[in-house]
């Protein structure tokens, strides 16, 4: 058993969703009755090979989850696989997953690029880190889930406006529901990231105030692009609640929603392919009993 | 020709002189004794829908169907509308073509949506009226069971009526529920109480809708329907403060103007607070300003814009409608064969009771002549003897009702008379 756990790779889940995916698309061209079975089955193999793979990881590699930008990503993507499957259990008539995986898939790619490398860890850090870590990353998921919401509220909405019949076994959710969904993520993505960002000040400060070498400058691009985010996400909240009365404040929000996904993609492009210090390890010249594992 | 149709769709009528057209079922009986007075002996239903006008005849021998011209002008003049415009866009039909196309109508495969369950009801109705106007005979009474029986066979052998969806249910199913999530909370404003609201009402409440208010500029008729449907009745003068409170409505009135132009709208939407609005506009002409479709958070569907659901419902039925239309076929051909069959009933009894009379004769004159014989023998030989005739009439008897079934058997009927000296 160990061994086969061992044994389980990226590859292994990329390949279940990538199959749930095409039997997600393959909707739009013909009805099949062992679909959705099919479908359930690859999202949740998928979803227990990511599962078991973390595990591993932390039990194994010392990778606890949020340790190392991989497994930041990859822990990003497994909470969006299991919302997946979630759903499509509950909706199986709702392509939810022609949104939803390629999200999954793109946050595994990025896993893939990104750093293996452990960030600097030190017990008078290690709260206010995995803090930093877990608010950025609700942020991130809420942003993403937003931003699904927001693509199928417009596709449903263009559907009604065209007065067009639902396609058969392509059932989207109801613009009320989809509705719901985006009027709470813009206001939950701004206070997570909020918070993430202060969590990451005071982390930083943390550092500066025991002069630990794995501090970050306010100049490094990632606290520039972060702090850019935050005060996208923050402004799209405030303009959501702005409109919240109106009658085309579903639109509107659909639209934020959008736009706060491209700044969020954009934000990780830039970290992924950016010169940045932080998450950095600690120069090998340092000598500090705090920084020591 | 025993049997025939005339009639228009909403393929063949436009609307605006399908409303001309139409007839209630007061209007409907009437014509029909109208009908029965101007042609005695003939059998006839008027069927009439929203999407149709259909008149149905049948008559045999001297009491035929009068021809199909003269029924245009019964319909004309019954509704007072010019014989030419009605000529050029009523179908005609007479004999087999007339069961088929009751059998298709009766099963939804020639409604507006595919495979509606509203129209077996209608067709019954038609044909209650035409009982009660005592215009319904042994002839139209068989046609019409068997297209019931038919539709039947349609809807438990194929698909095609598993999701049945007629004009409100598409409305309620395809665009309402594409906006909202649940009904429950909703307030649902119906105005108009007439059969298309009544309608909607069923599908909304089925759907879960609760809060419901029916305004209609008849306050009796808005509140019989509220208490038939577990509603309750709203003036008509609260329209505004009505509109303002809804969530959907659902208008089917005959007003012959919009009743809620432009402005009326704009004045409810400000005290709305952003609340997303659905409106069913089913009536024709139309009760909300078609400007209204272009407010935010406005769904405004006219009857014309379900159309195309119409159409996609019917796409996607497509692949049943073979198997629906084998058995409306077979049907037709068992209909028909069992009414030629009718035809050789009065040739088969004679030829049944002339040879019974020459057996009796014999036998008689046989036990004359052969007085020792005991009733035992007597029963043994007339029972070889009605064997014997049985056996003999088995082949052309047979022969005969394949002929029936398989188009007219009057050449062999002729036939028959012919060799056995049968009378009329």
């Amino acid at each position: 058993m160990i061994e086969f756990v061992s044994r389980i790779s990226v590859v292994c889940f990329v390949a279940s969703y990538a199959v749930a995916l095409a039997c997600e698309a393959s909707r739009l061209i013909f009805r099949s009755g062992v679909r959705g079975a099919a479908m359930v089955a690859f999202a949740a193999a998928g979803l227990c090979a990511h599962t078991l793979f973390l595990v591993w990881r932390a039990a194994n590699e010392s990778s606890i989850p949020l340790s190392s930008a991989f497994d930041w990503y990859l822990l990003a993507s497994w909470l969006l696989a299991g919302g997946y499957l979630w759903l499509t259990i509950s909706n199986p008539r709702t392509p939810v997953g022609l949104f939803m995986l390629p999200v999954v898939l793109g946050l595994i790619g990025a896993a893939q690029v990104s750093s293996r490398e452990p960030f600097p860890q030190s017990p008078a850090t290690q709260i206010w880190g995995a803090i930093h870590g877990s608010f950025y990353l609700a942020a991130c998921v809420a942003v993403a889930i937003g931003a699904i919401a927001g693509l199928m509220w417009l596709i449903q909405a263009g559907r009604l406006a065209r007065k067009q019949a639902p396609l058969r076994g392509f059932r989207m959710p109801s613009l009320e529901k989809l509705a719901h969904i985006q009027s709470r993520t813009p206001s939950i993505a701004a206070w997570t990231s909020s918070a993430g960002f202060v969590s990451g000040i005071v982390l930083n400060a943390v550092y500066r105030q025991r002069e630990l070498l794995e501090t970050v400058p306010w100049t490094d691009p990632v606290v520039l692009r972060i702090a850019a985010l935050v005060v996208w996400l923050v402004a799209a909240a405030m303009v959501s609640g702005v409109v919240s009365r109106r009658p085309d404040a579903a639109r509107t929000n659909a639209w934020l929603s959008l736009v706060s996904f491209v700044v969020l993609t954009a934000s990780i492009v830039w970290g992924l392919f950016g010169v940045t210090q932080h998450g950095a390890p600690p120069a090998p010249t340092a000598v500090h009993s705090e920084a020591a594992p | 020709m025993t049997l025939a149709f005339v009639g228009g769709t909403h393929r063949t009528v436009p609307l605006d002189l399908r409303e001309r057209l139409a007839f209630s079922a007061e209007q409907a009986t009437e014509a029909l004794q109208r009908f029965r007075r101007l042609f005695p002996g003939r059998e006839g239903v008027l069927l009439s829908t929203c999407n149709r006008v259909e008149f149905y005849t049948a008559g045999e021998k001297e009491s035929q169907p009068p021809p199909t011209k003269q029924l245009v002008s019964f319909l004309a003049e019954c509704r007072g509308i010019d014989v030419g415009l009605l000529e050029s866009v009523l179908v005609e039909e007479c004999d087999e073509a007339v069961v088929r196309h009751l059998f298709s109508v009766a099963s939804g495969l020639d409604s507006m949506v595919l495979g509606e369950p509203q129209i077996v009801a209608q067709v019954k109705q038609a044909w209650a009226i035409a009982q009660e106007s005592q215009t319904s005979g042994p002839l139209i009474g068989e046609m019409f069971q068997a297209a019931l029986r038919t539709a039947k066979r349609v809807t438990s052998q194929t698909t095609i009526g598993r999701e049945r969806l007629s004009i409100p249910s598409v409305a309620v199913a395809d665009f309402a529920r594409g906006v909202f999530e649940r009904f429950d909370d909703k307030r649902v404003l119906i105005i108009g109480a007439g059969k298309m609201a009544a309608e909607t009402l069923r599908y909304l409440r089925g759907a879960g809708a609760r809060d419901i208010v029916v305004l209609n500029r008849t306050i009796g008729r808005a509140g019989q329907l509220a208490a038939r449907l577990g509603a309750r009745p709203g003036s008509f003068e609260n329209l505004e403060a009505e509109l303002t409170a809804a969530d959907l409505v659902v208008s089917t009135t005959g007003a012959s103007a919009p009743i809620v132009p432009l402005e009326l709208f704009k004045k409810s939407e400000r005290q709305r607070a952003g609340r997303p609005l659905v409106v069913l506009d089913l009536a024709v002409p139309r009760d909300f300003d078609p400007q209204i479709a272009e407010r935010p958070g406005v769904w405004l569907y006219s009857i014309d814009d379900l159309s195309a659901a119409c159409a996609a419902n019917r796409k996607s039925r497509q692949s049943e409608l073979p198997a629906a239309f084998a058995i409306i076929e077979e049907e037709t051909q068992r209909f028909m064969g069992d009414l030629l069959h009718r035809t050789t009933v009065p040739v088969i009894e004679q030829l049944r009771a002339g040879w019974t009379e020459t057996g009796v004769a014999e036998l008689d004159r046989l036990f004359r002549r052969l007085p020792h014989l005991d009733g035992v023998a007597q029963a043994e030989i007339r029972q070889a003897f009605e064997r014997y005739a049985a056996k003999i009439l088995h082949p052309p008897l047979v022969s005969l009702r394949s002929a029936s079934h398989s188009g007219s058997p009057h050449g062999l009927l002729d036939a028959l008379k012919r060799l056995f000296d049968l009378k009329e």
